[in-house]
């Protein structure tokens, strides 16, 4: 305790020497957590929308459907799979089966290639808000022959709510499927591949016509939390051990998303290293000030009976206290310029190319804690190779000519 | 018995370019209750035997006995823990720690001794008493004058109870008054405590006072009165 007050206060013997290094490692949290955040806030826009939309948290297949995406690869579900994929974890939410091939989409006299969705919609709410996206119309009833059709599509074949469109390709096993379906609605889906490409249709329906009834070729898991993937993905696989069935997790199926955040995370964090580095230069110049200027009260105190490695303590503390005033700080002023500018909205044509792209004309910022607490991390990195500096100094230390000094 | 004891002590500086010769075979004895003034002018080694006393330094040659511990083949780590349970220090320059208030300036030399909390409190407030600074515990140092500082230095000098006391030039940076109030204190805590001072020191107010005086010439003790002072009482 004693250590501990007076490492306090000789913190405040400069008072705005140590200001000024807390406020040089206030600024490199900010900014190091502020570039961040708004690199990763896109990506965790693109992945919830990828994940929601296209893979589910945990998804399980056929052993052999990732190599050869086809029906023939599609597996039998039925409340039986479906009690115990439930059962294998309780943090296990939500289910959603989909059944989905490629076809040709044709109106009377063009025909464009179509990813064709069989899906359950009242599941499938539980998974995205996939109705806010309808431009027209209305979604699909279960078991009649009606689509949604994505609206990139629907133009390239010019075709709207109330007309028909025809749905061409192969089904399980090399059967025929071809079949006329009203399209109810349009929708503008958020992700721009699939609104170029997108068919959605009740998933009885599309099992009827590909000859895949009670066949399956992916069921989309969702746990409680996201942070609950692996964990969950374990259960299941542990479930499913046996089976021609396994389990993936949304990196697993989306490695090309992970990879191009890596890539575009790289340069934040290059330079929050290169501020880091720049911060804890002057942060060890203040490190060394206040260590040189004590020579002769540290002289002192082991002359009275301190133990060097008490002495050592109470510097370790002076640092640690700069370092958690500096990275505290830096990471609530981060928290509330986050809040502040959140999400910040792109007008003109950045907001056109965005828009194009298929997302919101807005910046978000991330708040992920691991952004957070990294920082602290790295602060508190600094503070230990910082203070090796007057550890050294301290058991080097003549007594006598420390006390001359 | 010796409280303090050297044989032969003898310290040489760069010995291996320019030889300086501080200390040249020092064979002294200090007993328990002295009240003892080192004297001699710059360069005549009295700090240089101090710092030995006080295991501060290590001899080229020779030996230093404290309550018949051999302290100069000790190592640092030992030498330190001896300090702390058997000397105390009083400084030229007072050397408080600044952040402290007299109290606990005080006080942290028990800390480091892992004595109680209470025992500590209750101590503290004794010796800050005992150096008439009962109404200015909580100050800190640079609330204190110059002859403050060095009672609370004195105070926490004999915080550890130590077995003697070693005051370097103690009264050099003090006014008169200052001075004379601070060898008052001292002195009395010798009569009648029994504590053993050991100084360092040009002044002649100190020298006066001490009933023992060791004049240090070249290294050497030149010569070593004892007399029969005058007591102030405070």
């Amino acid at each position: 305790m004693m250590y501990l007050k007076l490492a306090w206060r000789n913190l405040w013997r400069n008072r705005r020497r140590t200001l000024i290094t807390a406020g040089a490692i206030v600024f490199a949290v900010v900014a190091a957590i502020v570039l961040q955040s708004m690199n990763r806030g896109t990506y965790e826009v693109m992945i919830d929308r990828m994940v929601s939309f296209g893979t589910g948290y945990v998804q399980i297949q056929d052993y052999r459907y990732h190599d050869e995406a086809s029906l023939d690869n599609a597996f039998y579900y039925d409340a039986d799979l479906r009690d115990r994929v439930m059962a294998a974890d309780s943090r296990i939410l939500h289910l959603a089966p989909r059944i989905q091939t490629f076809m040709l989409a044709a109106n009377e006299s063009s025909t464009r290639g179509a990813m064709v969705f069989g899906m359950d919609l009242e599941k499938e709410r539980q998974f995205n808000q996939i109705e806010q996206y309808l431009q027209e119309g209305r979604f699909f009833e279960s078991g009649a022959d009606e689509v949604v059709v994505a609206e990139g599509l629907a133009q390239r074949l010019q075709l709207s709510v109330g007309d028909t469109l025809a749905l061409i390709g192969q089904g399980r096993f090399g059967m025929s499927a071809s079949g006329l379906f009203l399209i109810t609605g349009t929708i503008d889906h958020p992700v721009m591949e699939m609104n170029n490409t997108a068919v959605f249709m009740p998933l009885d329906a599309a099992q009827f016509l590909l000859s895949a009834e009670d066949q399956i070729t992916a069921l989309l898991i969702n746990p409680s939390l996201a942070r609950q993937t692996d964990a969950v993905a374990a259960s299941l696989r542990s479930e499913l051990d046996g089976t021609e069935l396994v389990v993936y997790t949304w990196p697993e199926l989306l490695p090309e998303i992970l990879d191009l955040m890596e890539m575009d995370m790289a340069m934040p964090r290059l330079l929050a290293v290169i501020l880091y580095i720049v911060i804890g230069f002057g942060f060890w110049g203040t490190v060394l000030t206040m260590t040189m200027e004590r020579l002769r009260e540290f002289g002192v105190l082991l002359s009275v009976g301190m133990k060097r490695g008490s002495l050592s303590m109470v510097i370790l503390l002076e640092t640690l206290f700069i370092s958690i005033i500096g990275a505290l700080s830096g990471m609530a002023l981060s928290w509330t310029i986050l809040k502040l500018i959140d999400p910040i909205h792109l007008t003109g044509n950045a907001a056109e190319t965005v828009l194009d792209m298929g997302f919101d004309p807005v910046i978000p910022m991330s708040f992920a804690p691991d952004m957070f607490y990294t920082q602290a991390l790295f602060v508190f990195l600094i503070a230990v190779v910082v203070f090796l500096f007057p550890l050294i100094k301290i058991h080097r230390l003549n007594v006598l000519e420390a006390a001359r000094s | 018995m010796a409280l303090v004891k050297t044989q032969n002590l003898t310290k040489v500086y760069n010995p291996d370019t320019v030889p300086v010769h501080a200390l040249r075979g020092v064979d002294l004895e200090i007993n328990r209750g002295e009240f003892t003034a080192i004297q001699g002018p710059s360069g005549s080694g009295k700090t240089t035997l101090l710092n030995m006393i006080g295991g501060l330094d290590y001899p080229t040659s020779g030996n230093v006995y404290i309550n018949e511990v051999d302290i100069s083949n000790m190592k640092d780590s030992e030498r330190i823990a001896f300090r702390l349970k058997h000397i105390g220090f009083v400084f030229q320059h007072y050397n408080l720690i600044p952040v402290f208030t007299a109290r606990e300036n005080v006080s942290f030399i028990m800390l480091l001794q892992k004595r109680d909390k209470q025992d500590i409190d209750r101590r503290a407030e004794e010796l800050l008493h005992s150096v008439g600074l009962g109404e200015r515990m909580d100050a800190r140092p640079s609330q204190l004058s110059g002859g403050q500082q060095q009672r609370v230095a004195v105070a926490r000098a004999l915080a550890s109870e130590p077995s003697f006391i070693l005051a370097d030039e103690p009264t050099a940076n003090l006014d008169s008054a200052s001075a004379m109030n601070l060898l008052d204190i001292m002195e009395k805590m010798n009569r009648e405590q029994g504590i053993t001072f050991v100084f360092s020191t040009h002044d002649a107010r100190v020298i006066e006072r001490a009933r023992r005086v060791i004049t240090m010439v070249d290294g050497a003790v030149s010569e070593d009165e004892t007399k029969e002072v005058e007591q102030h009482g405070t």
